[in-house]
This record gives C-alpha cells, sequence and structure tokens, in this order.
C-alpha cells in the first residue's frame, strides 16, 4: 500500500474542530515548529536531523565524475531521496509514491534551480573530470512535514560537509585523501530553507508544519522558500482552495521569521560540531607530533 | 576487544527498529521490521502457507545495485530457516524489513565490485535486533562474526576494512543460539585444516566457549572476559525490556 | 511472582509446568509447545519462547506467555476487543480496518444487536465500531470475522459494542492497550498498575466525565462531548496523558502526578 491509511471521520472532525478553536492536538500554536533537533555524524556531512517525530538522516558523498558534455565548466549535484518502508509501513520497498516525486521535486527547485550550491566551483578539468555532489535522504519516521525537514537536513549537510582537494598535474587529476590534506568546503551562494503550511476551512485558517494527521485532514497545501537574506525563492500551492494574495504575504513574513531561527539552529549545531572536532584534532596532532 | 553497541526500538513509525554499531569496521546501520503487512504490489508474496520475506539493503551514499541483492539473498535465505512464518496471522502476508548502512569508511558505500562480507555480521545482528523488536516469531536467535586470515597466516577476528582488503581469505560464520552452524560465506583461498581454525575463532567469539573439539586453554581465555556475542545480544534485549516494564517492577 | 525472567526466541520455559485435569496449561502468546513425550510418567513438556520478552506466569488460570516489546503489530486474536475503520461496504459485508496496511477484517452488515435488514446501523467509510474478534480463520485464504453482537444471545455483550459515533481516537502501543484492558478487567483497585484512566475520571466526573473504549489493536476512543465547552481541551488532555504514559512507561505515581500536570496547564482543573 503506497498509501497512508485515511482518517476516521472522528479524528478528521475532531482536529478540524479544535483548528476553530486554534488549538492542535500537540498544543502548538498555528505559526509553531514542532521542535527541531539537528546532530551530526562521524563523517563530514552526516545530518541527522529530528523535527517533533519525523526524522532523517541525510549522507553527502563526493566523486570525481565527468561532466556534462552540455556544461563542461559545471560539476554536478544530485539530490537522491527514496523512501522505504522505514520511514512509514505504508510505504513499499522499491516502488516510487506520489509523495517521493512530490517531495524530490520541491527539494530539487528549491535547492538545486536556485543554485545554491555553486556547481562550476566544482568543476577539476574542463570537460574532462569535475566533482559529483551527492546528497542521499533516509527517512527513518515519517509524521508529516517532510519537505521543510529534508530542506533543513541537505541545507545543513551542504554546510557541513568537505570535499577532498584535488589537483590537476600534468593533465592528470590526483585527488588527496582527508588524512592527506585539509578538505575545502563547498561555496554555497545562499542558504534557502523551505516552510510547508497546510489550509483548513475553505483557506481561512493556514497552519504551519502540519504532523502527518494534520496533513491528511488538510484541505490544501503551501510552500514558501526563503533564503537567508530574506528573498523569497519559491512559493508553490498544488491542491486545495485558493489562498488570498494578502494571507500570502502575511504567512511570508511568519516563514522569514521562522527561516531565520532554523537558520540560527543549524549555525548552531554547526559550530558546536566545529568545536567538538577541533578539540578533538588538537588531541591527534598532539600525538602525532609526538610520534615524529 | 572493542564491542559493538546497539539500541533496540529506536523508531516510531516502524513496529520494531534497531540501531547498531560495528566498531572493527566502523559502520553504522539503522534497521526497521514491519510485519505481518500486505504487499499489494506483489502477487509473488502471498505464498498460501507462510510469509514471505521482503530484505532491502540501502547504501548510504549510492543507488543500490547487484552487491546489495547478492547480499539480501544471503540474509532472505538465513531467515527463511528461523522466522516462524506459518504462525496466525502471517500466511499470505509479508515480512518487510529495511537495512540502512551509513558511516564507516567511505560513508558507509561498499564500493562496486568490492565484496560485503566485512559488514555482513553487522546487518546481520542489526536485522535480529530489529526482528526481536517487532516481536516476529523465530525459532530461535543466531550471532555472526567475520575472521580474516592474515598473509602471515594469522587469524584476526573483527577485521576491518582495510583487514578484509588485505586478507589472503575471508569468512563470515554465523552460528544459532542452540550452536548450529547457519552461515558460512568464505573468500580467497584457503585449505580446510584452516576453515576448521576459522570455524573454531568464529565459534568461541560468538558463543564464548570452543566447541567439543576444541583446546582448553583458548577457552579459559575466553571466559576471563566473560563476553561473547550471545550475552551481547541478550544484554541488549534485557535492558530494553527492563526499561520498557519500569512501570511492573516499581509496582511489585 | 518469583524474579522476572526474560527469554529470547529458542530459550525454553524453565517452570514445573503441569496439565492438570481441572486447570488444564495454556500456553499464551510468544510461546510455542515443541514436545510432549506421551511415553514418560508423568507427560512433560517443552515450552519455548518465540518472541524476546518477559515471562508472566499466571497461576490461578495456569497460563504463561511471553510479553514482548509494546511497539510491534497487532495480530487479530479470537475474543480480543477493537476499534474498527470502515473502509467501504459491500452487499453482506462492512469491509473495516483493524491493522493499518493488512487485508480487511469482515463484519457482517447485521452483525449488530437488533439489526434487520432495516434496522441495520448505516455506516460510511470512516466511521468507527467497536467490534469483537470472532474468528481469524484457519490455513490460508480466510479473513478475519468482526461481530459487534454475541450471537448466541443477540446482545451487544460485553457491552458497548456497535457504532462509535463522535468523540476521537488515538493510537497506542499494542502492549499499551493490552495494559488498559488488564486494568479494567480488574476489580480490585490497586491491583494494577495504569491508574490514568480511573484518574482522568476521578478528575473529570464533576465536569460531566467521559466516555471511552479501548481496542486491543492500539486504538482508544474518548468522547468528551457531555462537558460541552471543554470538550476539546479535555480530549486533547486525555490524549496526550494516555500517550505520555505510553511512550514514557509511567507507574503508578507518574501517572498521577501527569494527570494533575496536564489538566492544570489545560486550564481544566485548578
Amino acid at each position: 500500500m503506497s498509501r497512508e491509511v485515511p482518517l476516521t471521520t472522528a479524528e478528521h472532525d475532531f482536529i478540524v474542530e479544535a483548528l476553530k478553536r486554534n488549538v492542535r492536538l500537540d498544543g502548538r500554536g498555528i505559526d509553531e515548529l514542532r521542535p527541531l533537533n539537528i546532530s551530526f555524524g562521524d563523517e563530514y556531512g552526516h545530518v541527522k536531523v529530528q523535527l517533533g517525530h519525523t526524522s532523517l538522516i541525510v549522507l553527502m558523498s563526493a566523486e570525481v565524475v565527468k561532466p556534462h558534455s552540455d556544461r563542461p565548466f559545471d560539476g554536478i549535484f544530485t539530490v537522491s531521496l527514496e523512501l522505504t518502508n522505514m520511514g512509514s509501513p505504508a510505504w513499499e520497498n522499491g516502488r516510487q509514491s506520489d509523495l517521493e516525486q512530490n517531495v524530490t521535486r520541491t527539494l530539487d527547485r528549491v535547492i538545486r534551480h536556485s543554485n545554491a550550491l555553486d556547481t562550476e566551483t566544482l568543476c577539476i578539468m574542463k570537460g574532462q573530470s569535475c566533482w559529483g555532489i551527492r546528497a542521499d535522504v533516509h527517512v527513518t519516521n515519517y509524521d508529516g512535514n517532510l519537505i521543510d525537514c529534508a530542506c533543513i537536513g541537505i541545507m545543513t549537510g551542504l554546510q557541513h560537509f568537505r570535499c577532498p582537494d584535488a589537483v590537476v598535474k600534468d593533465g592528470k587529476v590526483s585527488v588527496y585523501s582527508i588524512d592527506e590534506r585539509v578538505p575545502i568546503p563547498l561555496n554555497l551562494t545562499h542558504r534557502p530553507l523551505t516552510i510547508t503550511f497546510h489550509t483548513f476551512h475553505d483557506g481561512e485558517l493556514i497552519l504551519m508544519d502540519a504532523s502527518r494527521k494534520e496533513e491528511l485532514a488538510a484541505e490544501g497545501d503551501m510552500v514558501i522558500a526563503l533564503n537567508d537574506a530574506g528573498q523569497v525563492c519559491a512559493v508553490y500551492k498544488t491542491v486545495g482552495r485558493p489562498v488570498g494574495a494578502v494571507d500570502v504575504m502575511r504567512k511570508t513574513s511568519i516563514a522569514l521569521q521562522k527561516v531565520q531561527e532554523i537558520k540560527n539552529t543549524i549555525q548552531k549545531a554547526l559550530d558546536d560540531d566545529q568545536s567538538k572536532r577541533t578539540r578533538r584534532n588538537v588531541g591527534v596532532e598532539a600525538n602525532s607530533a609526538n610520534d615524529r | 576487544m572493542p564491542r559493538p553497541t546497539a539500541t533496540l526500538s529506536p523508531l516510531l513509525r516502524a513496529d520494531g527498529s534497531a540501531s547498531y554499531t560495528c566498531p572493527s569496521t566502523g559502520c553504522l546501520i539503522m534497521g526497521s521490521v514491519n510485519g505481518p503487512i500486505e504487499l499489494p504490489g506483489r502477487r509473488d508474496a502471498q505464498k498460501p502457507e507462510e510469509a514471505t520475506l521482503d530484505v532491502l539493503v540501502k547504501p548510504g551514499t549510492a543507488q543500490a545495485g547487484v552487491g546489495e541483492k547478492y547480499v539480501e539473498g544471503i540474509l532472505k535465505g538465513l531467515l527463511g530457516r528461523l522466522l516462524l512464518g506459518r504462525e496466525t496471522g502471517f500466511p499470505r502476508r509479508g515480512i518487510v524489513m529495511t537495512l540502512v548502512v551509513s558511516g564507516g569508511e567511505n560513508g558507509g558505500k561498499v564500493r562496486r565490485g568490492e565484496s560485503y562480507l566485512p559488514i555482513l555480521p553487522a546487518l546481520l545482528h542489526t536485522l535480529l535486533l530489529a526482528l526481536l523488536s517487532a516481536a516476529i516469531p523465530m525459532s530461535m536467535t543466531y550471532t555472526a562474526t567475520a575472521v580474516a586470515v592474515t598473509s602471515t597466516g594469522e587469524i584476526k577476528g573483527d577485521p576491518s576494512v582495510r583487514d578484509a582488503a588485505s586478507a589472503v581469505s575471508f569468512h563470515v560464520l554465523a552460528f544459532s543460539s542452540k550452536g548450529h552452524l547457519l552461515l558460512s560465506q568464505s573468500e580467497g583461498s584457503f585449505d580446510l585444516d584452516l576453515w576448521e581454525q576459522v570455524y573454531e575463532h568464529a565459534y568461541a567469539t560468538c558463543r564464548g566457549s570452543q566447541p567439543v573439539t576444541a583446546d582448553g586453554d583458548i577457552s579459559m581465555i575466553e571466559d576471563a572476559s566473560g563476553y561473547n556475542l550471545e550475552s551481547f545480544v541478550r544484554k541488549t534485549v534485557e535492558d530494553q525490556i527492563h526499561h520498557d516494564y519500569s512501570w511492573m517492577n516499581n509496582d511489585a | 511472582m518469583a524474579s522476572p525472567s526474560i527469554l529470547l526466541p529458542g530459550d525454553d520455559v524453565l517452570l514445573d509446568l503441569r496439565s492438570t485435569t481441572s486447570t488444564p496449561l495454556k500456553v499464551g502468546a510468544g510461546l510455542r509447545l515443541l514436545h510432549e513425550s506421551a511415553t514418560s510418567t508423568p507427560p512433560s513438556y517443552t515450552v519455548t519462547a518465540i518472541h524476546a520478552g518477559l515471562l508472566s506466569t499466571d497461576n490461578k488460570r495456569n497460563a504463561i506467555s511471553v510479553l514482548s516489546f509494546a511497539n510491534h503489530r497487532y495480530i487479530a486474536t479470537i475474543n480480543d476487543l477493537v476499534i474498527a475503520q470502515i473502509h467501504h461496504s459491500s452487499l453482506d459485508y462492512l469491509h473495516c480496518i483493524v491493522t493499518p496496511h493488512t487485508p480487511y477484517a469482515l463484519l457482517g452488515q447485521l452483525a449488530f444487536e437488533g439489526a434487520t435488514k432495516k434496522t441495520r446501523p448505516v455506516l460510511k467509510p470512516g466511521d468507527l465500531v467497536y467490534a469483537r474478534v470472532l474468528s481469524v480463520g484457519v490455513g490460508a485464504g480466510t479473513e478475519v470475522e468482526l461481530v459487534c453482537v454475541n450471537p448466541a444471545t443477540g446482545k451487544a455483550e460485553p457491552g458497548g459494542l456497535g457504532p462509535l459515533v463522535g468523540g476521537m481516537v488515538f493510537d497506542v502501543s499494542v502492549g499499551f492497550a493490552a495494559r488498559l484492558m488488564r486494568a479494567s478487567s480488574t476489580s480490585a483497585p490497586g491491583d494494577t498498575d495504569v491508574i490514568i484512566l480511573d484518574e482522568l475520571g476521578k478528575k473529570l466526573e464533576h465536569k460531566g466525565g467521559f466516555e471511552v473504549a479501548v481496542g486491543r489493536n492500539g486504538k482508544v476512543w474518548i468522547d468528551c462531548s457531555s462537558n460541552k465547552d471543554i470538550a476539546v481541551q479535555a480530549t486533547i488532555a486525555i490524549g496526550r496523558c494516555l500517550t505520555e504514559t505510553d511512550t514514557c512507561n509511567l507507574d503508578p505515581i507518574e501517572q498521577r502526578k501527569l494527570v494533575s500536570r496536564t489538566l492544570r496547564a489545560a486550564r481544566i482543573d485548578p
């Protein structure tokens, strides 16, 4: 079964009724995110994101590949998101669902097509070799709002990842492993993040960061993507009643606040991890100095 | 000896799940089990008398390929003998098992053409713990270990990925909790005498004592630490059960 | 009870198990009878675990079972009370969801108290019923069948079977649902380990109380519509108490604290 079990009438009616009084099942406000927790694994670009009960792992990797023949100066950046049975029993292994397509397409547009990662800096040798950067998203627990959670994960991964150093010598590319040379952070042009809203009561009520049950009860959705400079990168609305222009403006300004909040959370997580690594490296270097 | 660590039921949505860190290869594996559930898109999954096993191994930073299919086959073959797929509620349904490999050297990616054997024991242990967490009926549990034989003929337990790459022969053995040999996968060149030694070493690592024909001295050394993989599995389960039933202990 | 023993699949139950004529040995969930040698006297059994979990013994009923991890999937067992969701309706049957992503369970259109072709309840997809598992089928090709009536008497027995109208349903783990059921079946207070519903009932009594139905399939239905003005807050408060007791494995003392804390936060109980 590639779709979630539909809500019972009781659940649907109750959620909608409670929202009339601005009450949500988990006691959150209408424009409030669930608790966000970001942590890192041992390697660069291994990010774990938890947004309420929705959790996922992002793994970044780099490989030397041949650039596309029509863009010899550009590197390649791909986002791979495959929903497995791990995230939800509703998802079938090896079968693409609508949700997967929808999320992949939105992430592609927001992150890839907005050139968040400057692919020109990934070029090693014109038309011959470049870096292929890959972001793998593994959804471990699904409880709604996959787009925002995955977007946070990938953007954090891009900032956390370090690409090995590659040098061209006499027309030959040699790559230095992470132990040999200090790896290089990726070059980002801007940092877009999405905030997803869901609409209820004929577009009267617009809700931030819906849980799985709220998503099922909602009439429609709206995704607003903003970068840290406050520029709107994209606004998507796929289904549901029309939302007035004033509401979109109002929600965009709220989304901007949230994007800043998320950005700060990401920055803090990155800083913490950096200081942890520095401490460890100092230890390692002291040891290796002794060896010499 | 570096010891593995594991967490039972870290995920909410899945019926059963486990995360496992293998110290020698550094890989981190997350496993989930859902079952018995319907596999609607799969006509072949409707076996009238028993459950269908579906295993997916997902590499951390690559698309799944032939290597994953191969190791899925090994896992399915082993579990087919241990899972009781004929219990009530299981026939015509599926037990879906998903394993995600992350961390470790190369970010958990087993390169094209490279062997999956070094992380096979970790996959097996993750799967076992996830199955126990999902309360899938099993006839017995198992443990598995990898053994590398170096060019000098030394037998090395818990080999790292680098040890595996330089080994003359490489073996993965799995034993049931009753002592049966469940799995023996070997690579490289070796003779039967060497395999016997490997078998004894693996048996001791998994079960803590030597098989009946063993040499007394070695068995003493293993007993001194009192640690083996079987006791690790048992301890992990016991800790989680104590945690889950903490309300009961306070009441008594 | 002796010190709790934890079993892994394949472990033998090392208890002196006897089947007497008055109370035959009942081997419950998570265990199987492997071997019974009829030649030796008295007959000996080997009972082996197939789940990992805590061995639970009931000396009065001479029953043993293994309590496994709480989060596992519900498998229908005869006589269990479940909360089923109607998926669609056909000529003779209502097709219901008892466990997500498994084949539908069947509920006869006339399997309700006093139902005839004209008086049967009309249920739409998404509606809920409180039902009893009549049969789970033997071998291949049979479905789980539910009833909302005792076929022998024609009454909704045990009480409360039938459609559940309004209210809200919360998901809990299968293990916790079993605990709630056990708590409601034992009469002696202080004998149980989940007091959350009793405690909530006491606190909300003067506000009009609430109705509750517990399904073994991990669902709890709550209806607070009798206390109009605070119905929504009260329902959410009850739901959060249940979920938290479930996920944090709270003991009775902590449950009591949780109830007062949650009700205070919801501004229901001063």
